[in-house]
């Protein structure tokens, strides 16, 4: 690889609007197309920060700086359109979280990689409303919170407490939330409002191995460690009056509760399995990448093939448990409050999907054509109209949930036709990674970290304390930043702001 | 079996007849044809009336030629095959005195005859009078009225089975959908057709697509429930109101 100053480096990058960059042809070899990032001032100042950390002599190791993956991924055969880094990239496996790249399908040579799903495939973010306000919940807050941590499993090798045999998993990975739904967990308006009805139907159980399913069994229905959390949330700021009245949101002060999970052990073992067989794949079809961490396979290959049936597994794995968390919230808050969960209005707002690939038809050039999407910490947001959305928001554009990082707010946004056009449909995720996890644990000490929770008047219950600096709301970007960005560059639009008021942690 | 037919078609002393015999044959067909039939030209029913003419069977078959019988074995048969023609006219005539007793109106002899004929058949659709008398069930009803009567008696149609049904009438909270309302003219429409008539036109039928879509979405949901009933774990029941398991 060329090594160049950074002063060079920045003759690849152009400044195209106040949100956006373009990245020229050039600065990584073999740039099939460009690539562009969308930031503000402050996130720009960071993604410059650690491109120039990474010009710095005696910079090895460690994963490449975003700009340098985006740009990596652009240089993936068969990519299409422009590689896009969303508003809150930051460095991961392969590819940048927050990277998103459409590959055409009836490309020969297009790829399929999992560094592009991520390991945890998957994981997304759920929303349901209460009828509830700030003013019911606020005396009962400290006891809703237990109630909760009592009832959703959470924490590193935490069990689920809905009973499931071999069988039972094996049927779950096939149907997806329509297991859920078989069995009774959760509501008909559930798979309505879920990305994809909360099922892929190209999942293929006999393509995951033994292993996989090992490790999943006992964690379906878990929350798990991590960023991941249960959230009670309370509505602060209505941007789109109409577009939150579609969702049932009506007024500042109401409950809410987001669920962030993914597809836990299992998920993890698809993407470690998968990347070994791909290796062997690149070899035998002299597939070329600038990075090896970017394992992939051509779609149409074996191995493609067994990637994309095995991880519609692990998708299915992942709504299954945020279905059955869903069916706990209902229980701990019917409980607490005495009433049935429908009488608390407790419907599914959405459920979305920032780690995945999928199969989607878009215009490229003024033509229609079917692309693999891969979506890793970017979330889906179709515009108005767009048919795979539900027919409630069929004017408004599909909701995008973002998760904040704990302690932090959280939005709702919807989809644009402009997003349709430059990002595939595509937007940000959560507030993005800004100091990796090893630095969090050495600069803060979690014990500040709670107290500070506490002083913001929020409940928190933590399965393993020691961790939480890792997520604390220091170690990452400005949630508001990051979203902010999205809204000004029209990629889509701020719709609900949330501040939680109790959170539940691995 | 002709006798019997004969008899429903009031033959005189139908059951002393001896149908074998070329004459008795001959009356019972000119009587068929100048009682119930009725169906051949003046010339050829007087040359038929003439029974002893020696060209009566060649005026016979142009008769029942005329009639559309089909070529059969024995005249016993196309005897047989005329009769079944009378009785169908016959029939024919006395169509709503037969259905007042059919089995299914037969069931409900307290309630008022049901007219069977549809008194709609013979209206004409495109008579003034016709499209008066919707105009005015229209008004009655608040629609908006179609230059094409037969359009508005369509919308008006559904008015009535949709908002008033008796349980409507009586329950209306559980038909009339309370929906908040949406300012849909500031919505995007996704496309453009450089006319702001056609626009709004393209934003009603996208109205009236997603108004059918969740009646659709809505029904596929109540399946879901109905299939859930049986195939659901009774823990799941959350009027047990215990939590987790």
């Amino acid at each position: 690889m060329v090594v160049r100053q950074y002063a060079q480096e920045l003759e690849y990058l152009e400044r195209l609007t106040p949100h956006s960059w373009r990245i020229k042809k050039g600065f990584q070899p073999n740039m099939n197309v460009e690539g562009i990032f969308y930031v503000n001032q402050t996130l720009e100042k960071l993604m410059f920060d650690e491109l120039r950390n990474a010009c710095r002599p005696g910079m090895v190791g460690g994963f490449l700086p975003g700009v340098k993956q985006i740009a990596n991924v652009a240089a993936l055969p068969g990519i299409v359109g422009k590689s896009v880094g969303l508003p809150d990239v930051h460095s991961g496996y392969g590819f940048a979280i927050g990277n998103m790249a459409a590959f055409d399908i009836d490309n020969p040579d297009s790829i399929v990689s999992p560094g592009g799903v991520g390991f945890d495939i998957n994981c997304g973010v759920r929303l349901l409303r209460t009828n509830l306000m700030l003013e019911d919940v606020l005396p009962v807050k400290e006891q809703l919170a237990q109630s909760l941590f009592d009832h959703i499993p959470v924490g590193v090798g935490s069990k689920g407490i809905i009973p499931m045999n071999a069988k039972d998993l094996e049927e779950a990975l096939e149907m997806g939330m329509d297991w859920s739904l078989r069995e009774g967990y959760i509501w008909a308006e559930d798979k309505e409002h879920c990305e994809e009805y909360g099922r892929m139907l190209n999942a293929d159980p006999s393509k995951v191995s033994l292993r996989a399913k090992k490790r999943g069994l006992p964690q379906l229905g878990t929350l798990g460690a991590g960023n991941h959390y249960a959230e009670i949330q309370v509505v602060e700021e209505i941007f789109d009056k109409w577009a939150a009245s579609k969702m049932g949101i009506e007024e500042q002060g109401q409950i809410c509760v987001m669920i962030h999970s993914g597809s836990r052990g299992f998920g993890h073992q698809v993407a470690t399995d998968a990347l070994v067989q791909m290796e062997k794949a690149m070899k035998r079809d002299n597939i070329e990448t600038n990075d090896r961490q970017l394992a992939c396979a051509r779609i149409s290959s074996q191995e493609g093939q067994d990637y994309l049936k095995s991880m519609a597994a692990a998708a299915n794995f992942a709504w299954v448990n945020r279905s059955s968390m869903t069916f706990l919230s209902r229980q701990a808050f019917a409980k607490k409050f005495g009433m049935a969960p429908d009488d608390l209005d407790m419907h599914v707002i959405y459920d979305v999907s920032h780690n995945i690939a999928k199969v989607e038809e878009h215009i490229v050039d003024g033509k229609p054509k079917t692309l693999l999407v891969h979506r890793k910490g970017s979330t889906r947001a179709f515009p108005p109209h767009h048919p795979l959305i539900p027919v409630d928001y069929q004017l408004t554009g599909q909701p995008v949930l973002i998760g904040g990082t704990m302690g932090t707010c959280s939005y709702v946004l919807t989809g644009t036709e402009q997003g349709m056009l430059e990002t595939f449909g595509s937007t940000c995720h959560g507030a993005g990674r800004a100091l990796s996890r090893a630095k969090s644990r050495r600069n803060l000490d979690y014990t500040e970290v709670l107290r500070k929770m506490e002083y913001m008047g929020i409940s928190i219950r933590v399965a393993s304390p020691k961790l939480v600096m890792e997520e604390a709301p220091e170690s990452y970007k400005n949630v508001t930043d990051v979203v902010n960005t999205c809204h000004a560059a029209g990629i889509s639009k701020k719709a609900i702001k949330l501040r939680p008021i109790a959170v539940i942690k691995g | 079996m002709s006798k019997r037919l004969l008899n429903a078609l009031e033959y005189p002393e139908a059951d002393k007849l001896n149908l074998n015999d070329e004459n008795a044959f001959r009356n019972v067909i000119v009587w068929l044809e100048l009682n119930r039939i009725k169906k051949a030209p003046q010339s050829l029913s007087n040359q038929l009336k003439n029974t002893n003419s020696k060209d009566w069977y060649t005026i016979y078959c142009k008769y029942k030629d005329g009639l559309g019988c089909p070529v059969l074995e024995s005249k016993i048969e196309e005897l047989q095959w005329i009769l079944g023609y009378a009785v169908q006219i016959e029939t024919q005539k006395n169509k709503n005195l037969y259905f007042k007793h059919a089995v299914e109106n037969l069931q409900n002899t307290n309630v008022p005859a049901v007219v069977a004929e549809n008194l709609l058949d013979k209206l004409d659709f495109r008579s003034q009078e016709f499209a008066d008398g919707i105009k005015a069930l229209a008004k009655v009803l608040n629609t908006v009225t179609h230059p094409d009567p037969l359009v508005t008696l369509k919308a008006v149609r559904k008015v009535i089975i949709q908002r008033m049904s008796p349980d409507c009438v009586e329950n209306p909270d559980k038909y009339v959908l309370k929906g908040t309302p949406f300012p849909f003219q500031d919505t995007d429409l996704g496309f453009d057709l450089n006319d702001p008539v056609l626009n709004q036109a393209a934003k009603i039928l996208r109205m009236i697509y997603i108004q059918n879509l969740r009646d659709l979405q809505t029904r596929a949901n109540e399946l879901i429930v109905a299939v859930q009933s049986v195939t659901a774990n009774p823990k799941t029941d959350t009027k047990l109101g215990k939590v987790g398991f």
